[in-house]
């Protein structure tokens, strides 16, 4: 049953397009997508995969290919990123508000300018409102596995929205590690083949699909697309734990916690952070700081409740983002997370700006990132985003009045 | 002054400008058997065209709101009863679409499969469909665009291009109305030079486009895909016979031009359409022709070439045209034709 390979994240995508038997792929090379539109390239002149690979002349082409196949009864996939993903904007609003099932790699990038080829999260963050579902992942192993859990999530009658499987360009799209390839037999066996059948062009059954809609009906479409997006929250949490009996991996469904059990303190990352973070809290914890994390893995729909309730009891939040938004100069999950509690009475919460541009979000930021909120939890002051690499932190004269802590923290200071 | 409130409207909104008469009436200055004898050559091909189309059903759904005399949507019924029911057809956004012809509130606008895509991706997503019906054994189906000349040269100029160059077997018309119409005629790319429209005026400064327009069936041959061919609704059975051969193509792109005359747009008669259609060919301003295994073809022969100004005063577009602006245009028309017969020798 299924075999052990050294898989970058992009590798591992191109795989799980594969066990998902995608019939129909288009894809536009862009770093740090490239390397997946080779391996789809190598695998279907291979012979591995049984599929359509249609080497477009541009990203929004790419998913307009897509979008013909699924009028026609295919299962698609592609991938892309940052500018990729903004000449793709047209048809990728549009992929949700027909409720197409496709499955799309989006491989984060930071968005120009200034000129730039490397990581970031910019542009899945800019999209979040578009109307896809997204997953975003940790490692090679998570990307393997949620791109065949996206077609289940994606194909299901109750859901019909098209996903993005988000994994961080070069931390984890070039980062090769352990990954178990499934067995194709038992991933059939999860997956059925997908009968899409609400927008199929077929002479034998003719429809006209996407005709002039006046507004009242327009209304009810959006409203049952927002339902659909509410419903996903169930359908995800289904197949997490079907794919957990089968497979016996499991990433937490909506967000992944680690070592909240006893934490008096929380860490909130998305996507590649996590993985740095989860050695920093190791540590602090030696150190004597009960901080744990939460791992926002589906953005969209944003898990509200499931956030909110295991927050609550937290003395203070320390969020760290790889991307801004223009609003208030904070990033997209310190924003999401302060709608979580709306009006109600929510902990101190503190945000950490890094890795933009392909920048490293390093182990001393993070541990820097522990002890600042560990201070606002003992009533300190602190601001309430503070930039990596340009904001000064003194974190020996945040403890200055705890000697004994200072002492322990020894080293931490960046 | 509504339906409701008994007060009747006499505001004449005809887009017929006053003094107009019908066609066929005997004693009309414009319509003589010495201008249009050639129609009556025509006749019989065309009658006989016309007993076999309307042996089959018309599939685009009764009731649409294309304008009076509009050729596109002459042309989109017949090509929907030639292509037959097993076909899935795309109308991006224009005219056609804009008549209803993918649909209207809950209904459908054609009895076969149909859908709107976008301005810019009506190849792409053609390209799409085809291919999984390829993949399923079902590549007989006819996956056909019937798009204007913005959603072809303009904006979906890329994913044509791109369409083209891969060989996706699809069928590609494009109804040429020179500009944006359904917007209400602005510029488009095909836009010859000196029409009037919404966007390129007349006025002090201006004098109507000023810049040629792109000679997209041309641009289609040097993509070397299988089959394209300029055609026009006044001669339906030129077009038939192309369409047909169109959809015979299973190695890659077929393409076909669609002169397609606008009474709203070009500001003549609604009922001339026809007439000036024929104008445009007998004036070698749009040759009919096809390419096929990389030859040129006419297909059809002007015997005695009309001067441009007949087909220039034929509608309001071109009506500040001074003298010298139709000796230009009349050079061009002729060089081109020229160069065309020279191309065709090749």
């Amino acid at each position: 049953m299924g075999k052990v390979d050294v898989l970058n994240g992009n590798k591992a995508a191109a795989w799980g397009a594969k066990l998902a038997r995608a019939d129909l792929m288009a894809a536009y090379p862009i770093t740090p997508q490239t390397p997946l539109v080779e391996y789809l390239a190598s695998f279907v002149a291979d012979g591995v995969i049984d599929a359509d690979l249609v080497e477009v002349e541009s990203e929004h082409s790419a998913l307009s290919v897509l979008q013909g196949g699924v009028l026609a009864g295919a299962r698609t996939f592609t991938g892309t990123s940052s500018q990729g993903l903004a000449l793709m904007y047209e048809p990728y609003i549009r992929t949700s508000t027909m409720r197409l099932p496709i499955v799309m790699a989006l491989v984060t990038r930071e968005v120009i300018s200034p000129q730039t080829v490397w990581g970031g999260q910019q542009d899945a963050v800019t999209v979040r409102d578009a109307g896809w579902i997204q997953i975003w992942c940790e490692s090679s192993q998570e990307i393997l596995d949620s791109i065949v859990q996206a077609y289940k999530i994606a194909e299901n009658k109750d859901v019909l929205l098209p996903v993005n499987v988000c994994y961080d360009g070069f931390s984890l799209s070039h980062m090769a590690e352990r990954v178990e390839i499934p067995d194709q037999k038992l991933v059939d066996q999860f997956l059925p083949k997908p009968n899409i059948t609400h927008v199929k062009l077929d002479p034998n059954n003719p429809i006209a699909v996407d005709p002039l809609t006046p507004g009242p009906m327009l209304t009810e479409f959006r409203h049952k697309q927002v339902t659909a997006m509410h419903m996903s929250k169930k359908i995800i949490e289904e197949v997490r734990q079907e794919w957990l009996e089968m497979f016996g991996r499991d990433y937490g469904g909506l967000i992944d916690l680690y070592r909240m059990e006893d934490a008096e303190i929380a860490l909130v990352c998305l996507g590649s952070p996590a993985g740095t973070a989860r050695v920093a809290i190791d540590e602090m914890r030696n150190h004597g700081i009960k901080v744990g994390m939460i791992r926002i893995r589906v953005l969209r729909p944003f898990p509200d409740e499931e956030i909110r309730k295991a927050l609550v009891n937290i003395k203070a939040i320390g969020v760290i983002d790889r991307n801004v938004s223009f609003a208030k100069g904070m990033g997209i999950s310190f924003l999401e997370l302060k709608t979580v509690f709306g009006g109600l009475k929510m902990p101190p919460m503190i945000d950490f700006i890094g890795g933009l541009g392909g920048s490293d979000v390093t182990m001393e930021q993070i541990k820097q990132a522990i002890v600042i909120t560990q201070h606002v939890a003992e009533g300190g002051e602190f601001q309430e985003v503070t930039w990596f690499g340009l904001d000064k932190i003194d974190v020996e004269t945040l403890f200055s009045m705890d000697k004994d802590r200072s002492l322990k923290l020894k080293g931490v200071s960046g | 002054m509504g339906v409701n409130d008994g007060i009747r409207d006499n505001t004449n909104y005809s887009t017929i400008p006053e003094g107009a008469r019908p066609t066929l009436e005997k004693n009309d200055a414009f319509f003589t058997k010495k201008r249009f004898g050639f129609i009556f050559n025509e006749e019989k091909k065309t009658k006989e065209v016309y007993k076999e189309i309307t042996k089959v059903q018309d599939l685009l759904s009764p009731g649409n709101s294309a304008c009076l005399g509009c050729h596109a949507e002459l042309a989109l019924r017949t090509t929907l009863r030639i292509l037959g029911p097993n076909t899935i057809l795309a109308i991006p956004p224009g005219c056609m679409g804009g008549i209803g012809a993918v649909g209207f509130n809950g209904g459908a606008g054609a009895k076969i499969p149909v859908f709107f895509p976008l301005l810019d991706n009506t190849a792409a997503m053609l390209a799409g469909i085809k291919r999984k019906y390829i993949r399923e054994g079902r590549g007989d189906i006819n996956v056909v665009a019937f798009a204007g000349d913005g959603g072809t040269a303009d904006a979906g100029f890329q994913s044509l291009s791109g369409a083209a160059e891969r060989g996706e077997n699809i069928i590609y018309i494009c109804y040429d109305n020179e500009a944006y119409m359904n917007t209400g005629v602005q510029r488009s790319g095909t836009t010859p030079k000196w029409s009037w429209t919404q966007t390129t005026p007349v006025g002090e400064q201006t004098h109507g486009k000023s810049q040629k327009g792109k000679d997209m069936p041309m641009i289609m041959a040097q993509h070397n895909i299988p089959y394209v061919a300029t055609a026009n609704p006044s001669y339906m059975h030129d077009y038939i016979a192309k369409l047909k051969k169109a959809m015979k193509v299973k190695n890659g792109m077929s393409y076909i031009h669609l002169y397609s005359g606008c009474p709203t747009g070009w500001k003549f008669p609604t009922e001339k359409t026809i007439e000036v259609g024929k104008l445009a060919v007998e004036t070698n301003l749009y040759p009919l022709w096809e390419y096929e295994d990389g030859k040129f073809r006419l297909t059809y022969e002007v015997l005695k070439r009309r001067p441009i100004s007949e087909y220039t005063e034929s509608m309001q577009k071109y009506s500040h045209l001074t003298e010298q602006n139709l000796a230009e245009l009349q050079q061009n028309v002729d060089a081109n034709y020229k160069r065309f017969k020279k191309l065709c020798k090749i």
